[in-house]
């Protein structure tokens, strides 16, 4: 069985969704997130999907209990590199994922999380820098 | 053709979807067919795993005609289903799934057929047609 890679990139954790996914995958796999987000301080979780050529109710579950648990450490989800066919599909299903942000692929998320970052520093900056006369 | 997939644990379940995916490129079915069929699949073959614990699923090509098509037969000797109008039901489980298993294996397929009684197990029959020969995905067509 071939198992997810987390990696860090920049200020994002991107996470390689495995092609299959089963049961016990999937609590580890939860797992190890946390645990990656809590190390890195990821603002963003890339689930990277371009592997995934079959994405049913469980892979939905999936999606939306990572996005809860790791919402409740200040990150955020963002679904990538959905194919198509997949895409028609889960529609098809009704798998909606109203809270869930998706990019078309790696290059899309990392300007978005560079965007995010240099917001997030001028926010800093404005809140910390002394007071316009 | 026949093709058949025991199921007693989840990783079943996806060879079985597989096993549907490989039919369905056999027989020409386009890249989004193909993906209905074999998410159709995993979805009911992930509630025998869960509910019933032991069952199968098996395949079969159709043909009628011009008209090629792929029949999938899911029998368990679970618990069964009380209500399957309720199981019918977008969002409803007794799980923890997000309940849209059943009724979206329905909407991806062209017809899905329940038989279940309470202890005597359940038998979904479902059926899905190959739209055209020339729908199969042509490198640079739309």
């Amino acid at each position: 069985m071939d198992y997810s890679a987390i990696q860090k990139l920049e200020n994002l954790l991107l996470v390689s969704v495995p092609r299959d996914l089963v049961d016990d995958d999937v609590i580890r796999m939860r797992r190890d997130i946390l645990q990656a987000v809590r190390k890195y301080n990821s603002q963003i979780v890339l689930l990277d999907f371009s592997q995934v050529d079959i994405c049913d109710s469980f892979f939905g579950r999936f999606i939306y209990s990572t996005a809860q648990m790791t919402k409740l450490m200040g990150a955020k989800i963002i679904l990538s590199g959905l194919q198509d066919a997949v895409i028609e599909t889960m529609v098809e299903l009704g798998m909606a994922l109203p809270d869930v942000d998706a990019v078309l692929d790696l290059d899309s998320a990392l300007a978005l999380s560079r965007a995010q970052a240099v917001q997030g520093s001028l926010v800093e900056g404005a809140a910390s820098g002394p007071p316009e006369a | 053709m026949m093709n058949q997939v025991p199921i007693r644990e989840d990783a079943h379940a996806v060879v079985a979807a597989q096993w549907g995916r490989r039919l369905a490129v056999q027989l020409g079915f386009s890249l989004v067919e193909q993906t209905a069929i074999s998410t159709a699949i995993l979805e009911i073959a992930r509630n025998i795993a869960k509910y019933a614990g032991h069952g199968q699923i098996t395949l079969h090509t159709l043909a009628d005609g011009a008209c090629v098509g792929i029949e999938v037969i899911a029998a368990d000797s679970g618990p069964g289903i009380a209500d399957i109008a309720l199981a019918l039901q977008d969002g409803y489980t007794t799980g923890k799934g997000l309940g849209l298993g059943l009724p979206g294996a329905r909407r991806l397929m062209d017809s899905f057929e329940i038989v279940s009684q309470p202890g005597a197990g359940t038998t979904i029959t479902m059926r899905k047609w190959r739209t055209s020969t020339d729908h199969r995905d042509k490198p640079g067509g739309l």
